[in-house]
């Protein structure tokens, strides 16, 4: 018997300290409530982004800070797969008062609950109705405002002129076909082995550099299940000829040749044309200075006009315990005068149509193309099983793309994985 | 009650001191417990860490896996009993997870465990300079797995190190992380590179246990070295053969980082470096799906355990010396 009692006073021994160790990770932050005049700390999380944007970022942050004394704001940057992060994070009750939000992960998270509906901060002075509609409604869920967005960004043509020169073409091509027919005059093989040396056209083959082209054709990325809905006959359609240019290779993936992205494609020479966002600006600036290249809105698709929009939002954490400061912060960032900070550069464009109309982007010869796109753009967001849909389309698009199966064959399958999918998880 | 009279559990006297024969004296068994009860003390630390972090999450993974777990938005748990297991069978991506797991352990494990063994011949024979090539061959496997996978990822650029090397030799090349048919192989090459050393190292040790009157039998019998080698290097080295397939197994099983950092957390080209654990990590991290995530991880353990029992049948008993 006294064996065993020892036994327990050692198993008791273990666990006082373990629960010792254990009180050290529990929460101790909680920097007290929201009231008036007391020094009250926000937390604000997002990825991370270039040099030149984490500069204006903290300059619109301090501008905040200086007009509001008692708001202090904790920037923190995730560098890498920043929704797992946040996604754990929000479930462990620790993530930041004020976050970066998709579209894309938008509808999904909103689902969830655990976004603070802001309808009830709005005030006058902050003026909804400036922002762009479709912008605006891509963080709107059953009447419920989730986020205000921060800025946008489209994508354009961009084209190397001396590429164009060469080769004998004037001026941006203004439909697919002709898009087609430039790319195969842009093609050069020097050496003659097969592979060509500059491509007509790099692309990327995720769904959100391809969904855009749905619509003019009449097909769909969802139906109104929420259901991935685009292995019909008119998606093949539309998907078609960038299929067949990739397998006539007059247009090539950046991981054909070596690069990660479009962007770095473009400035090394190894694509002619590229379609890519306002992002690819300051970067071909920092590392192509020497580049001469003009940009264009994309060529038609079937005859209609179409782009894809991209944005991301300012989203306030429901269990946030400053959520007054909290709104005070979003509201500045998208406010008038921060979002005028924040995009004066036009690193990314501003969501407020007085802002865009006071900042003269669209007499900028270069970011003329992406505002211009903003009027038709169809934003990247299809319901809250897009990640599912997505991550499916992308795996089976490749390998169309390769060649390995049909463009039907690989829609329909990822179609059917995804429902598969969406359908087990709910 | 009179501690003396209560016997001693048979492991706590195996503990203490070797058996000894005839009558114990009754001082004998209280001392016993004595020291069985400090050696728990003494391992109380561990017990409680590995309970913490090992046996606790174990037998609560295995809870979770029965429950349709809701994470975002209030914590809920809903007991749906074999759901999550059924799911596994016709979840398409599982299959080919487990199918590119199989293909990556079948052809991984071998090729290291000859060439851990085959590198360990050469060293532990009388060449120049061993010491040194002990430690370049060792080095792979002291650096980390995430940088040597970035390294990797550079070599295999389609401009890279091994592709000129590659068009310099007049060979075909390739687009090893791009390619859905080879992204996977690219994989197998670098791991295999990686981890052969370390088992190496564990056969060099064993080799050198080796008494050298077994070879000059050997060798007054007329043996060539290669006879040597098949008929008594390798039959001896048996149960450290065991060992290193066991733990090969079990480490290709779990392959998770290179694939992750390879396809940067999708599986991709074309699902095609998709394994179970990184399946599993998409579940649980991504989807924030834990009971069906959890029922992955239940299945995984369940075929390396099974995987190693077929294996243990193989090769008999594992005895190092008769």
């Amino acid at each position: 018997m006294k064996f065993n009692k020892m036994l327990a006073a050692v198993g008791v021994t273990g666990m006082l300290v373990g629960t010792a160790l254990a009180g050290c990770s529990s929460d101790s932050s909680g920097d007290g409530g929201s009231s008036d005049g007391e020094q009250v700390t926000v937390e604000l999380a997002g990825w991370g982004s270039t040099p030149e944007e984490k500069e204006l970022l903290n300059q619109t942050l301090q501008e905040f800070e200086d007009a509001h004394p008692n708001i202090k704001v904790e920037h923190e940057v995730i560098a890498d797969q920043y929704m797992d992060v946040m996604k754990t994070r929000l479930v462990g009750g620790e993530a930041a008062d004020v976050f970066y939000l998709d579209a894309f992960e938008a509808p999904g998270l909103a689902k969830t609950g655990v976004l603070e509906p802001l309808n009830d901060y709005i005030t006058d002075e902050f003026d909804v109705d400036d922002f762009q509609d479709p912008l605006l409604n891509a963080f709107k869920f059953d009447d419920k405002q989730y986020g205000f967005p921060k800025d946008f960004s489209t994508l354009a043509l961009f084209y190397d002129k001396k590429a164009f020169e060469e080769a004998g073409l004037e001026g941006p091509p203004k439909t697919w076909d002709e898009l087609r027919e430039y790319a195969e005059k842009l093609t050069v093989d020097e050496d003659g082995d097969g592979q060509p040396d500059q491509y007509g056209l790099g692309f990327s083959s995720e769904l959100a550099r391809q969904f855009y082209k749905l619509q003019p054709y009449g097909a769909n990325v969802v139906n109104e299940n929420d259901e991935a809905a685009f292995a019909s006959d008119h998606a093949i359609d539309a998907l078609k000829p960038i299929v067949d240019m990739k397998q006539n290779k007059i247009a090539a993936l950046p991981s054909d040749v070596g690069t990660d992205w479009g962007g770095d494609m473009f400035g090394q020479g190894k694509a002619a044309m590229v379609i890519e966002g306002n992002w690819t600006v300051p970067f071909l600036e920092n590392n192509f200075s020497d580049k001469d290249y003009a940009t264009a809105e994309l060529p038609t698709v079937n005859g209609e006009k179409a782009t894809a929009a991209f944005t991301v939002a300012y989203v306030m954490n429901k269990q946030s315990e400053v959520k007054d400061a909290a709104w005070e912060l979003i509201s500045y960032l998208t406010g008038k005068e921060g979002m005028k900070t924040w995009t004066s550069k036009g690193l990314a464009l501003p969501t407020r149509e007085s802002v865009a109309a006071e900042l003269g982007f669209d007499e900028d010869p270069i970011r003329k193309a992406f505002v211009e796109g903003a009027s038709y753009a169809q934003p990247w967001q299809a319901g809250p099983n897009l990640p599912t849909i997505n991550n499916n389309f992308n795996n089976q698009f490749t390998s169309a793309l390769l060649g390995d199966q049909s463009l039907e064959e690989a829609l329909k399958k990822a179609q059917e994985t995804a429902n598969k999918e969406i359908k087990a998880s709910n | 009650m009179e501690p003396a009279r209560k016997e001693t559990p048979a492991h706590e006297e195996r503990q203490s001191k070797p058996p000894k024969k005839g009558k114990r004296p009754k001082r004998y068994m209280s001392k016993g417990m004595k020291e069985g009860l400090s050696g728990y003390l003494f391992m109380s630390p561990t017990i409680f860490t590995i309970g913490v972090f090992v046996v606790i999450p174990i037998i609560y993974a295995f809870y979770l896996s029965l429950n349709d777990v809701q994470l975002l938005g209030g914590i809920g748990y809903e007991f749906i009993g074999l759901e999550n297991y059924t799911r596994t069978l016709d979840d398409t991506r599982a299959i080919i997870a487990l199918k590119n797991t199989a293909e990556y352990v079948l052809i991984v494990v071998p090729v290291q465990t000859c060439l851990a063994l085959l590198l360990a011949a050469a060293l532990n024979s009388d060449i120049r300079g061993k010491n040194a090539f002990r430690i370049i061959f060792f080095l792979p496997t002291v650096t980390s797995s995430a940088v040597l996978t970035i390294i990797f990822m550079w070599m295999y650029n389609p401009d890279g190190l091994i592709n000129s090397f590659l068009s310099f030799l007049s060979l075909p090349t390739y687009n090893w992380l791009a390619d859905p048919d080879i992204a996977l192989k690219s994989i197998m090459i670098m791991n295999i590179w990686a981890t052969a050393p370390f088992f190496m190292v564990i056969y060099l040790a064993a080799m050198q246990d080796i008494s050298d009157s077994v070879y000059e039998a050997a060798t007054i019998d007329g043996a060539n070295w290669w006879q040597k080698f098949i008929f008594i290097t390798v039959p001896i080295l048996k149960p450290v053969t065991f060992f290193v397939v066991v733990m090969g197994v079990i480490g290709t099983f779990q392959l998770f980082d290179q694939s992750y950092i390879f396809s940067g957390g999708s599986g991709g080209p074309n699902n095609s470096t998709l394994t179970v654990v990184l399946l599993i990590y998409q579940y649980a991290f991504k989807s924030l799906d834990m009971g069906y995530a959890s029922a992955l991880a239940v299945v995984l353990a369940f075929i390396i355990m099974i995987v190693t029992i077929i294996q243990k049948k193989f090769f008999g008993e594992e005895k190092l010396h008769d």
